[in-house]
């Protein structure tokens, strides 16, 4: 098995009156264990340019198994602090949620469910029996606040 | 104005081939510019089995911001977890000891970030560092 780790430090020294300082590390393992993950997209960057909504990870391109311990990991590699990547989770061509913006400079690292939807486009869904909202396939998409080309980088961790 | 940076490092060295080393840094600015996100808040919750929790009422930090939102599942038992969610979304799994940070859209009333532990109850740690709330009249 292999063992990753992400740690992540936030600080400040004057954001409260006393200084901030988070630190954590976490091992990436597979759900439910404590064996590591063993697969990965590995980093891949991608040019964007163009305001459209477009899927940067479409879960039917990747192996990944749904609702499992997937990390999701995003940056926009820009320096513009006032251009962002809009970045949500579903199909570019339906209605996707929204988690945030990345504007220049920012990462997100998130666990992904990655869920494809079931017959009735409604995966896990309340229809179901489950107690989810899923109407479309869990793609993680992107969209641009303008056409200027960016370079965004993301990786995705697996089983 | 406060200077915040979230700093991520990634690595591995039995994952590829390679050896895998990524850092990122990022300093936590207001939306669209280069002023500090100055206020925080940041707890430590039992979450019950069961029931979805909000931890971010969408309409409280205000929407289209670049808000962050840091979550981590304090539990020990790897085989526990809670599921996040956006609105009635399942983003993902948190198992225990793991941790997520996002940017938060709240892009409609309805898009609150919440957790739901499932099997037992599990301790979280959470923060929401934003550029001011609104809080509910009394």
């Amino acid at each position: 098995m292999a063992t990753t780790t992400a740690q992540i430090t936030l600080t400040s020294t004057d954001i409260a009156d006393n200084a901030l300082s988070i630190s954590n590390t976490m091992t990436l393992t597979t759900a439910g264990t404590e064996t590591g993950i063993t697969e990965t997209t590995g980093l891949a960057r991608k040019k964007i340019a163009s305001a459209t909504e477009v899927d940067l990870i479409t879960i039917a391109n990747t192996d990944v198994t749904a609702l499992k311990s997937a990390k999701v990991y995003i940056k926009n590699t820009s320096t513009a602090t006032d251009k962002y990547a809009l970045i949500g989770v579903g199909q570019a061509t339906g209605t996707p949620i929204y988690i945030g913006r990345l504007y220049g400079g920012d990462w997100m690292l998130f666990p992904w469910s990655a869920i494809l939807t079931d017959g009735d486009g409604q995966a896990a869904s309340i229809a179901d029996g489950g107690t989810s909202a899923h109407a479309a396939n869990d793609d993680i998409t992107i969209k641009m606040n303008d056409s200027t080309e960016t370079v965004i980088e993301y990786m995705v961790f697996f089983e | 104005m406060a200077t915040t940076t979230a700093t991520l490092t990634l690595t591995s060295t039995d994952l590829l081939t390679d050896s895998l080393s990524l850092s990122a840094t990022s300093t936590l600015y207001k939306a669209g510019t280069t002023t500090g996100l100055d206020s925080i808040q940041y707890e430590k919750l039992e979450v019950a089995a069961g029931t979805q929790y909000d931890m971010v009422d969408a309409t409280s930090g205000g929407a289209n911001k670049a808000n962050k939102v840091y979550v981590a599942n304090k539990h020990t038992d790897a085989t526990k977890y809670v599921e996040i969610y956006i609105a009635a979304l399942q983003i993902g799994r948190l198992y225990a000891g793991d941790w997520m940070l996002i940017p938060l859209e709240a892009a409609a009333a309805t898009q609150d970030v919440s957790v739901k532990a499932i099997t037992s109850a599990q301790v979280i740690e959470f923060a929401l560092i934003h550029e001011g709330k609104t809080l509910a009249a009394s």
